[in-house]
C-alpha cells in the first residue's frame, strides 16, 4: 500500500512539473511572439495577423495548466483565517469540503469543456485557420489535472499523509 | 433565491478556505443550476474571460519585474535612491520610499515592490539600528506607490473589468500624481516618526558618487521612459510594452550586468507562472460570476438602493470607500477589482464620477487593503523579510495608515489630482 502511494505521489509530482514546464514554455513563447509582432510592425513594416490570436491561445494553456499545479502546491489565494482557530479534526473536514468542491469544478471543466469543444469544432478561428474548438482544449486538460490533484489531496488526507503541511508538494526545492 | 445561492455559496466557501478562484467558479456553477440555465455558459465565460489580449500584460509585467529583481536592475535603483535622499531625517526610511517610487516605474505589482525593495532595505535598516517594525511598515505602505505609478497591471485589470472601454494610457497617466503625492506624504510621516525615535541620517555621499550610481541605474531609468512613453504616445499597447520590458530586462541583465544564469531564468519563469496563472484563473472565474451579477441585475438594484440613501456624490463616495476598505482587509486586490468594478462603477458614474478617477480611487483604496490583516499580501511579505510577527508591525503602523488614508481622501475629493495630467494629453 505504501509503495503504491509513493509511486502515485511520484507520478503526480512529475505530472505537475511537466505542466509547470509547459506553462513556462508557453509564457516564453508568448513573449517571443509579441516581441516579433512589435518588431515586424516597426522594423519590417508589416503587421502579422496571427500573433495576437495565437498568443491568446497559448495563454489558455499557460493559465489552466498553471492553475491546476496551484491546486497541488496550494499556492492559490484564499481566505484561510478561520482555519487557524479551529481544532485539527474540524480543519480536516473543512479542507476536505474545499477539495471536493474543487474536484467538482474540475469535473465541470472536463464535461463542459468537451461539450464546448464539440460544439465549436466546425467553426474556424479567423486569422489562424484552426478549428474554434481548439481554444477549449486547455480547459479540458486543466480540468483533468485539477481533478487528479484534488483527489490526491483528499486520498492523502484520508490516509493520514501530511497533505496540509506547509512544505508539502511545493516543488520549490527541486528547481 | 438565485442571488442567495450566488452570494451564499461564495461566502461559505470563502470562509472555509477554498481558493478564491474556485469560490467564484463554484458559486456561479451552483447558481446557473438553480436558475436552470445551461451550465455550459459558466465554462464558456471562464474561457472567454481569460482569452483577452490585454490580460497578457499581467504575466508579462510580473515576469519582467522578477527578471529585474534577479538581474540587479532593482538593486541599482535602490542604490541610486540611497545617494539622493539618504541624508534626510529617517535616512534609510526615505531611501526605501524613494526606491519604491522608482521601482514602481518599471513594475506594477506591490508584492514585487515589497519583496524587491524590502529584501534589500530591511536587512540594511536592521543593521543600522532602525526598528524592524519601522522598516517593515515603510516597506509595506510604500509598496502601494508602485500600484499608482505606471505601469500598473491592476489598472489593466480595472480597465478590463469595466468592459475594456477605459483608456489604459489615461489610467496610467492619472496614477502619476497620486503616486507622487503618496510618496511625499509617506516621506513626511517617515521623517516625523524618525525624529520621535531619534533615528540617524546618512551622510551625503557626494555628487561624484551620486553621478556614478545614476550611470549604473540608467538602464532601469530608461525602461521607465520606454514603458510610459510608449504606452502614452500609442507607439505600442500596454501588453506590447510589458513584453518589451521583459526582453529589455533580459538583455540588460544578460549583456550589461552579466548576472543571469539559465537557472535564474528558469526560476524567474516558473515563479511568474505560479503567481499569474492563479490570478488569471480568478479573473476567468470572476468573469462567470460577473456575468451572473449582471444577469441578476445586481448593479442596477444597488444604484437604486444607494440613490434612495443619498443623492450626494460625496456621501456615496465615502460609503464606497469604507466598504472597499473593509473588503480589502480580508480579500486580495485583483479579485476585488474584478468583483467590485462592475458593481460600483455604474453607481459612481450615475453620480457623475469620471471612470478614470474612480479607477485611481479603487486602486489606492485596495492597495491599503494589501497592508492590512487578516489578508494583506504586502504586509505578510514585508513581515516575512523582517522576521517579525504581524502584531509587532501592527502596533506602530498607524501613522503610515493615516498618511495613506489622508491621500485616499484627497484623491477621492479632488478629482483634479488624478484627472489634470491626463487632460494635458487630450
Amino acid at each position: 500500500m505504501k509503495s503504491f502511494w509513493l509511486a502515485t505521489e511520484r507520478l503526480l509530482s512529475q505530472l505537475a512539473r511537466l505542466a509547470l514546464w509547459v506553462s513556462g514554455a508557453g509564457l516564453t513563447l508568448m513573449t517571443i511572439i509579441i516581441f516579433w509582432q512589435v518588431f515586424s510592425r516597426y522594423v519590417l513594416n508589416r503587421s502579422p495577423s496571427w500573433t495576437e490570436s495565437f498568443s491568446v491561445l497559448l495563454m489558455g494553456w499557460f493559465i489552466f495548466l498553471g492553475a491546476a499545479v496551484g491546486v497541488r502546491e496550494r499556492t492559490h489565494l484564499g481566505f484561510d483565517v478561520l482555519l487557524y482557530f479551529l481544532p485539527h479534526a474540524a480543519k480536516a473536514v473543512l479542507r476536505s469540503i474545499s477539495d471536493i468542491v474543487v474536484l467538482a469544478f474540475g469535473a465541470g471543466m472536463i464535461v463542459y469543456g468537451v461539450q464546448l469543444t464539440m460544439l465549436t469544432w466546425n467553426t474556424v478561428m479567423p486569422s489562424l485557420a484552426l478549428p474554434g474548438g481548439v481554444g477549449f482544449l486547455p480547459v479540458i486538460l486543466g480540468g483533468a489535472l485539477v481533478c487528479l490533484f484534488s483527489l490526491e489531496r483528499l486520498a492523502g488526507r484520508f490516509a493520514g499523509l501530511p497533505v496540509d503541511a506547509d512544505q508539502y508538494a511545493t516543488g520549490e526545492e527541486d528547481l | 433565491m438565485a442571488l442567495t445561492v450566488l452570494f451564499g455559496t461564495f461566502v461559505f466557501l470563502l470562509i472555509i478556505g477554498t481558493p478564491i478562484a474556485f469560490c467564484l467558479g463554484v458559486a456561479s456553477f451552483a447558481t446557473v443550476l438553480v436558475l436552470g440555465l445551461p451550465p455550459l455558459v459558466v465554462f464558456q465565460r471562464l474561457n472567454s474571460g481569460v482569452s483577452v489580449f490585454s490580460l497578457m500584460a499581467i504575466p508579462f509585467f510580473i515576469f519582467a519585474g522578477d527578471l529585474m529583481v534577479r538581474g540587479g536592475i532593482a538593486a541599482r535603483l535602490v542604490a541610486l535612491a540611497g545617494s539622493l535622499v539618504g541624508h534626510l531625517r529617517g535616512g534609510l526610511g526615505q531611501v526605501n520610499i524613494a526606491a519604491s517610487t522608482m521601482f514602481g516605474g518599471i513594475s506594477g505589482s506591490a508584492v514585487a515592490d515589497a519583496s524587491a525593495v524590502g529584501g534589500l532595505m530591511i536587512p540594511q535598516m536592521k543593521a543600522r539600528g532602525y526598528g524592524v517594525d519601522y522598516a517593515v511598515n515603510i516597506t509595506s505602505v510604500g509598496a502601494i506607490i508602485a500600484l499608482l505609478i505606471p505601469p500598473s497591471h491592476n489598472m489593466i485589470i480595472y480597465s478590463i473589468s469595466a468592459g475594456g472601454r477605459i483608456s489604459i494610457a489615461d489610467l496610467f497617466t492619472a496614477g502619476v500624481l497620486p503616486g507622487l503625492l503618496l510618496a511625499l506624504s509617506l516621506m513626511i510621516t517617515a521623517y516625523w516618526v524618525a525624529s520621535r525615535r531619534g533615528y540617524p541620517t546618512e551622510p551625503f555621499a557626494g555628487f561624484g558618487r551620486a553621478l556614478q550610481l545614476l550611470l549604473a541605474a540608467i538602464p532601469g531609468l530608461i525602461l521607465i521612459g520606454i514603458i510610459f512613453g510608449g504606452v502614452r504616445s500609442g507607439i505600442f499597447t500596454a501588453t506590447e510594452s510589458s513584453c518589451i520590458a521583459i526582453v529589455y530586462a533580459f538583455l540588460v541583465t544578460l549583456i550589461i550586468y552579466r548576472s543571469m544564469s539559465w537557472n535564474d531564468f528558469v526560476t524567474a519563469t516558473t515563479a511568474a507562472v505560479r503567481t499569474t496563472a492563479m490570478v488569471l484563473m480568478i479573473i476567468g472565474c470572476a468573469a462567470a460570476f460577473g456575468w451572473l451579477l449582471a444577469y441578476l441585475r445586481v448593479p442596477a438594484a444597488l444604484v437604486a438602493f444607494l440613490q434612495s440613501v443619498s443623492d450626494n456624490k460625496l456621501v456615496i463616495l465615502l460609503m464606497i470607500n469604507v466598504v472597499l476598505l473593509i473588503l480589502g482587509t480580508f480579500m486580495d486586490m485583483s479579485p476585488l477589482i474584478i468583483i467590485t468594478t462592475p458593481i460600483f462603477l455604474p453607481v459612481v458614474m450615475a453620480y457623475g464620477v469620471d471612470p478614470v478617477h474612480f479607477g485611481v480611487i479603487l486602486i489606492l483604496n485596495l492597495g491599503i487593503g494589501l497592508c492590512t490583516p487578516p489578508v494583506g499580501a504586502v504586509l505578510f511579505v514585508s513581515c516575512a523579510i523582517g522576521r517579525i510577527p504581524i502584531w509587532t508591525a501592527m502596533r506602530s503602523i498607524w501613522p503610515f495608515y493615516g498618511a495613506a488614508f489622508a491621500v485616499l481622501m484627497l484623491v477621492t475629493y479632488i478629482p483634479e489630482i488624478s484627472l489634470w495630467l491626463p487632460s494635458l494629453f487630450h
